[in-house]
């Protein structure tokens, strides 16, 4: 089996304010093999997006603050990197899709001439190579290359997504984070670009950790899945063992809150409450306050994360022992 | 008889380079007690149609009947009186209340312009309010920034049912929550549909949401209706092409039956100086010379209307 390309152990990233300390990221361990699809599911709040940020070392220091733990990419430490030579990464190495493609691009500046800045950075290309490689580029999203002296506001919600992804593809990333890649496309849009997107990957090769909330992405995109919850990973597994072999009751509230297509009960099974308050520190599992199964021994001491199965890691002293 | 009755209602709103035609011709009923879903991608007409119908837009042309009364050109006296009889959920909790008031005086805002109750009662009205819709006692003098989304939702029911309308138009009212908050909510206006009797019109993106909340549902592209019927038939058998692509489209998270998926080309356009004809066709698989002529919805089963002209064929 291949080495894991991303590897991180207990990342702890912290926001400082001048009244409170948030607890964004509390121990989370990752990893991802090359060329698979990892998904990092959960709510807002949960720390998803830090942890994307992280990897590409761009949050902003103050007010983030890394506590501990480690990024590897490639057999690399990110995190001990010189600045410079974190330039040479981002945006070659490692590329990332925001979540917004109508912020996400520059207003003034013609989408082409914007991926053309990302190739010549990283590339030895001449002019005229460059831009061809833009146009082609754009060409593989499915924008014709004529279109590349126009701006971002000439485009729709869906192509400047493509676009995004144009960009974050031009120097053939190893890792592709995508950070809710079509949460503001429609369902037919989202289609597409889901498909591009796993089209685009298998071609090239690229590893990729998905952010999203929506679980239905997940199971069409994803070969590994993390839920995490308030800075924690709850759960984490195959694809087919979080969907088949749900073992965190918090993965099960998820499910529970989902309408189901082909199901006719008339209520949802919602979780109950809020997450937690991140700049309270957590004593004891962090989902206790909302669990149904919830009991004294969950409030008391944290809970470590344990295999079920094989890969399958559950934060829960609960499951395992009762079948439900 | 239905409780809201829109027949050939139409909204234009001039633009810079013609006519949109956000809403074109558009007719559908909506029986009391149940919930019609309309569904569409962003910028077919959904909201329009919504707020239309309950006048906070002028239409075009058209009719709104609410309880076989036509309310489409009503002002003054009469319109205020309406205004207690519909009302509003709207999509952004962020957004949508006051940010100076508080839960309490939200809430309270609709009882006063009724002038129908003492101050005494007004507190009653608001204490029974909050308890209805599960918002702490202890939250009556909050703001909005101190609470969450879902929180907020929750007051912008509040609100909405103060007066105890009849019709409540639901624009997206949950697409801004994460999924276990959104669950929360729609339990919370299934829960107010059975207790009030109250007729909801639903706009949505997420047909998930209305597979689960709606009994009707209208699916729209470009300001028009292209299929409407029961939410079970058309879930089962959707007949427009449009219907089935944005069926096939919702990511499923059934993954050992991943379903076949009818990929469309391109995205929507827009309904600004739209041709005649199908509205649908430059995106459709099968259209062809004759998707060029006008189109008429087609009752194809009870309450079943589809609009297309290759039906039959495909």
């Amino acid at each position: 089996m291949a080495e894991n390309f991303l590897e991180i152990k207990d990342l702890v990233i912290e926001y400082t304010s001048d009244e409170s300390v948030v607890h964004a990221v509390n121990g989370v361990s990752l990893s991802l093999k090359k060329g698979q699809t990892l998904g990092l599911v959960g709510e807002t709040g949960a720390g998803k997006t830090t942890i994307a940020k992280s990897i590409m070392r761009i949050l902003p220091d103050p007010p983030s603050r890394f506590v501990g733990g480690t990024i590897t990419v490639d057999g690399t430490d990110i995190m001990s990197l010189h600045e410079r030579e974190m330039l040479k990464i981002r945006g070659n190495k490692i590329a990332m899709i925001f979540q917004d493609p109508m912020t996400a691009l520059n207003p003034l500046m013609p989408v082409g001439k914007q991926i053309l800045e990302v190739v010549q950075l990283h590339n030895d290309f001449s002019y005229k190579e460059a831009v061809q490689h833009t146009c082609n580029m754009l060409e593989m999203v499915g924008i014709p290359a004529v279109r590349s002296v126009e701006y971002p506001h000439q485009f729709s919600g869906g192509m400047k997504q493509r676009i995004v992804i144009a960009m974050a593809l031009a120097c053939n990333p190893e890792l592709l984070l995508a950070d809710e890649p079509t949460t503001a496309l429609d369902v037919t849009v989202q289609a597409q670009v889901l498909e591009m997107i796993k089209d685009l990957q298998k071609k090239l090769d690229t590893s990729m950790l998905l952010i999203t909330h929506d679980l239905g992405v997940v199971a069409e995109t994803c070969d590994e899945v993390a839920v995490i919850y308030a800075g924690q990973i709850m759960e984490c597994g195959s694809k087919e063992d979080l969907f088949l072999r749900t073992a965190h009751p918090y993965t099960l509230g998820l499910f529970g809150s989902l309408p189901k297509l082909d199901d006719d009960s008339k209520r949802l099974s919602p979780i109950k409450g809020l997450p937690p308050d991140p700049t309270k520190e957590i004593v004891g599992c962090a989902f206790a306050p909302r669990c149904p199964r919830a009991d004294e021994a969950c409030r008391k001491c944290s809970i470590e994360l344990t295999e079920l199965s094989p890969g399958h890691l559950v934060r829960c002293i609960h499951s395992g022992k009762e079948e439900s | 008889m239905a409780l809201i009755e829109v027949e050939h209602l139409k909204k234009y709103f001039k633009v810079a380079s013609g006519m949109n035609h956000a809403v074109d011709d558009v007719s559908f009923k909506i029986e009391k007690g149940h919930t019609m879903g309309v569904v569409g991608e962003s910028g077919c007409g959904k909201s329009t149609l919504g707020r239309t119908i309950i006048r906070l837009h002028d239409a075009t042309s058209g009719i709104v009947r609410l309880n076989g009364e036509d309310i489409t050109y009503a002002s003054g006296k009469r319109l205020r009186k309406l205004r207690e009889h519909v009302s509003i959920v709207f999509q952004d909790p962020y957004s949508s209340l006051n940010p100076r008031f508080s839960v309490e005086e939200t809430i309270k805002e609709p009882l006063e312009e009724s002038h129908r109750f003492s101050r005494k009662q007004l507190n009653e009205r608001t204490e029974e309010l909050m308890e209805m819709v599960g918002i702490e006692e202890r939250l009556r003098l909050a703001y909005p920034h101190e609470m969450d989304g879902g929180r907020r939702q929750r007051v912008g029911i509040a609100r909405a049912i103060a007066l105890e309308p009849e019709f409540i138009v639901c624009d997206e009212p949950v697409s801004a929550l994460d999924v276990s908050i959104q669950a929360q909510v729609l339990n919370l206006l299934m829960d107010m549909q059975d207790k009030l009797g109250l007729t909801y019109m639903f706009v949505t993106h997420d047909l998930s949401v209305v597979r689960h909340i709606a009994d009707e549902i209208s699916v729209m592209y470009l300001g028009q209706l292209v299929e409407t019927g029961p939410t079970k038939e058309i879930f089962k058998e959707p007949r427009h092409p449009y219907t089935k692509a944005l069926l096939s489209a919702i990511p499923s998270i059934d993954i050992l039956h991943p379903m076949q998926r009818v990929q469309l080309m391109g995205e929507i356009t827009s309904a600004i100086n739209p041709k005649p004809g199908c509205r649908f066709a430059p995106r459709c698989l099968f259209a062809t010379e004759a998707c060029n002529q006008p189109q008429q919805l087609e009752e194809i089963g009870t309450d079943h209307f589809v609009s297309c002209c290759r039906l039959s064929e495909i």
